[in-house]
């Protein structure tokens, strides 16, 4: 059913890849300049060279920070994709108002600042007489993942047919042996999807990692901003960056492959075609 | 060893406020094919998932065998259950759903193999055991969860409307072959319907459920030809319910008058009752006659509408003192289709061995015991 006229399509597709251009101009900028044989990232061009990328990689506290979030970025993703599953078959057994306020209760991080958050874990911590340190940083985002994980893993748990686990029960299986062996088959591109969504909201988490983290161990975005003061840092910096996008978008090709090959074996699920739809778009939110 | 019997004492269950099961008594014999039949929302299907212990009741017991299954858990009953929706595990093959249960008892390997090897061949599927659910018809995914359910060899099995979801002509063949399998493999079968015609064609017995209450509980027969009350009388076929009052005895019978004015005699139902009340007579046994023909228990009438069904005609008839019945013709010959059409008087014969008074259920009668097995006591409800 056409909603525009020719005009009206015309200025939609203009929109449309004006949109596209400035959302992906910095990362192409980003990219061509990793390349460029020049201290600062000026125009005109001069020249090609890897040495960037070879600077980098031998400039320990870069990569360290590198490494760094990604680790605590995989932690997260587990252990926030863990919580999402349990709260889920929770929410599950709730109706009326008892579901409407434990759903609110568990997506309030998405409405808070991060700062208000990151201030109030660490007093938290030092009533505890403990202080900053990696694994505050995992509880921390697995704090605000934790919705996320919950937004993807609840539909797809009611997708399901109820039957299903009770027929697995009528068999002979224990509750924990249903879920093992019948629901948790059928939810695996769901799960795969809130692993790459806690993974790239932990990694290019900025607010709570600097509250959190030790002074002598940034995580990747507090080392970009430290970093923001010496120029001469800046080329290998780039050289990193551009990693780290060819990094996503491999993860991100990878992990839809994946999750589209898992949907297919589960042939007749039902439901298969609403989850493609919820699922697919995961993975584009969490490439920018 | 396992009979297959359940006894429902006094089950009931409640939603908040809601009454879906009223203090139900039934008895579901060992080894024949049961039917719970009643109407979206009697709760018939409440009652059998807490007979496989998916809803708990609110008071009452459930008893297999004579063991009450309070407190035990599905995994642990010897009743499986086939839903509604097959409720097949569609990331594995036939042969790994249907040996599921199997797994869960720790069966080995070359048994499990055996024995759903067999089961396959008793609902014709061998050949399909390395497809998936997605890749099965419907009628295919129904056998294959009776497999699943069957290949345990529980005491009772449990049928969610199975055949909901197929077509007529499928419905009809899987009619057949369920109840051919319920006789070859003895185990009790309790079957949950809202279809009248399935479950008078499978049943050895039937309840008929309304509203959380059994209605009457008996043989498919004993159902039809005496219906205790309006509802089993409405809701099996059709009744031709009537109003009426009933004047008092009468040769073999009692004389009743039906609508203003018209009296007939009726030989069948509560013939102690007194007073406004409904008689019921089946199509069949209507017969329709020339108009003008006289004798005892005849009213003249008006064809307003005919079916042609093939095997039969069905007339509507308009008779004189103001009601509609629907009798049914026999295609006894190439002339009987054309013999009645819209608008032709005739006289309708309702004879008085077919005519059934129903209780009057305004009085306080005593309340016998409802569903009791040999019996079609009606469950007459003192209000």
């Amino acid at each position: 059913m056409k909603l525009v006229g020719r005009f009206g399509t015309l200025s939609l597709n203009l929109y449309f890849w004006l949109f596209v251009a400035f959302l992906f101009a910095p990362l192409v900028v980003l990219v061509i300049f990793s390349m460029n044989n020049s201290m600062t990232p000026t125009l005109p061009l001069s020249g090609f060279t890897t040495k960037w990328f070879h600077q980098a990689f031998s400039n320990g506290e870069l990569t360290g920070a590198v490494v760094r979030s990604a680790a605590i970025a995989l932690t997260t993703a587990v252990f926030a994709t863990a919580l999402g599953i349990m709260a889920s078959i929770g929410l599950m057994a709730l109706r009326g108002r008892a579901l409407t306020f434990a759903i609110a209760a568990l997506l309030l991080p998405l409405v808070v600042p991060y700062i208000s958050l990151a201030v109030g874990l660490l007093i938290l911590l030092q009533t505890f007489g403990a202080g900053p340190s990696l694994t505050a940083v995992v509880l921390g985002h697995a704090v605000i993942t934790l919705p996320f994980a919950i937004l993807v893993l609840l539909p797809r748990l009611r997708s399901l047919d109820p039957a299903m686990n009770e027929a697995a029960l009528d068999l002979g299986a224990s509750a924990f042996g249903a879920f093992r062996l019948i629901t948790l088959p059928l939810i695996v591109p769901a799960l795969v999807s809130s692993g790459i969504i806690c993974f790239v909201t932990s990694f290019d988490e900025f607010a709570i990692a600097s509250f959190l983290a030790p002074s002598g161990q940034p995580t990747y975005p507090i080392f970009l901003y430290a970093s923001a003061r010496t120029p001469a840092l800046l080329p290998d910096v780039i050289a990193i960056g551009a990693i780290v996008i060819a990094a996503s978008l491999l993860l991100v090709v990878i992990a839809e492959a994946g999750r589209r090959w898992a949907e297919r074996r589960l042939v007749g699920a039902g439901a298969a075609v609403q989850s493609a739809l919820a699922e697919a778009s995961v993975p584009l939110i969490a490439h920018r | 060893m396992n009979k297959g019997e359940v006894r429902l004492v006094s089950l009931t269950k409640r939603f908040g406020d809601f009454v879906a099961v009223d203090a139900i008594d039934l008895e579901i014999p060992p080894g024949g094919f049961f039917s719970l039949l009643g109407p979206s929302g009697c709760g018939k299907t409440t009652t059998l998932r807490m007979i496989g212990g998916f809803e708990q009741p609110t008071s009452g017991q459930v008893l297999l065998d004579g063991l009450d299954m309070a407190g035990t858990p599905p995994s642990k009953r010897p009743v499986n259950t086939v839903f509604q929706s097959y409720a097949l595990f569609p990331h594995l093959r036939v042969f790994d759903n249907v040996a599921f249960g199997l797994r869960r008892q720790r069966v080995g390997r070359a048994e499990i193999r055996r024995r759903v090897g067999e089961v396959l061949e008793l609902v014709q599927l061998g050949a399909l055991a390395r497809r998936k659910p997605g890749q099965l018809s419907g009628g295919q995914q129904q056998r294959v969860a009776l497999a699943r359910a069957l290949v345990v060899k529980p005491a009772v099995l449990l049928l969610d409307e199975p055949l909901g979801a197929l077509d007529a002509k499928l419905r009809r063949e899987l009619q057949v072959e369920l109840k051919q399998l319920q006789t070859q493999v003895g185990i009790t079968f309790a079957y949950v319907t809202h279809d009248q015609e399935e479950a008078l064609t499978m049943s050895d017995r039937i309840a008929v459920l309304n509203r959380g209450r059994v209605e009457q509980a008996s043989s498919p027969r004993d159902l039809y030809e005496e219906p205790a009350n309006a509802f089993v009388a409405d809701f099996l076929g059709v009744s031709n319910l009537m109003e009426a009052t009933v004047l008092g005895p009468s040769g073999a019978g009692v004389e009743v008058r039906l609508g203003d004015g018209v009296s007939v005699e009726a030989q069948r139902g509560e013939l102690s009752t007194r007073g406004p009340t409904k008689v019921v007579i089946r199509p069949e046994r209507i017969q329709v006659e020339a108009a003008g023909a006289t004798g005892p228990n005849r009213i003249a009438g008006m064809v307003t509408n005919v079916v042609y069904l093939g095997s039969g005609l069905q007339l509507t008839i308009h008779l004189a003192f103001g009601r509609t019945v629907t009798a049914l013709v026999a295609n006894t010959d190439e002339d009987t289709a054309g013999a009645w059409t819209p608008g032709t008087p005739v006289t309708c014969h309702l004879p008085s061995t077919a005519l059934r008074v129903l209780a009057n259920t305004e009085v306080s009668a005593p309340a016998p015991e409802a569903g009791r097995v040999g019996g079609s006591e009606p469950a007459t409800h003192v209000p």
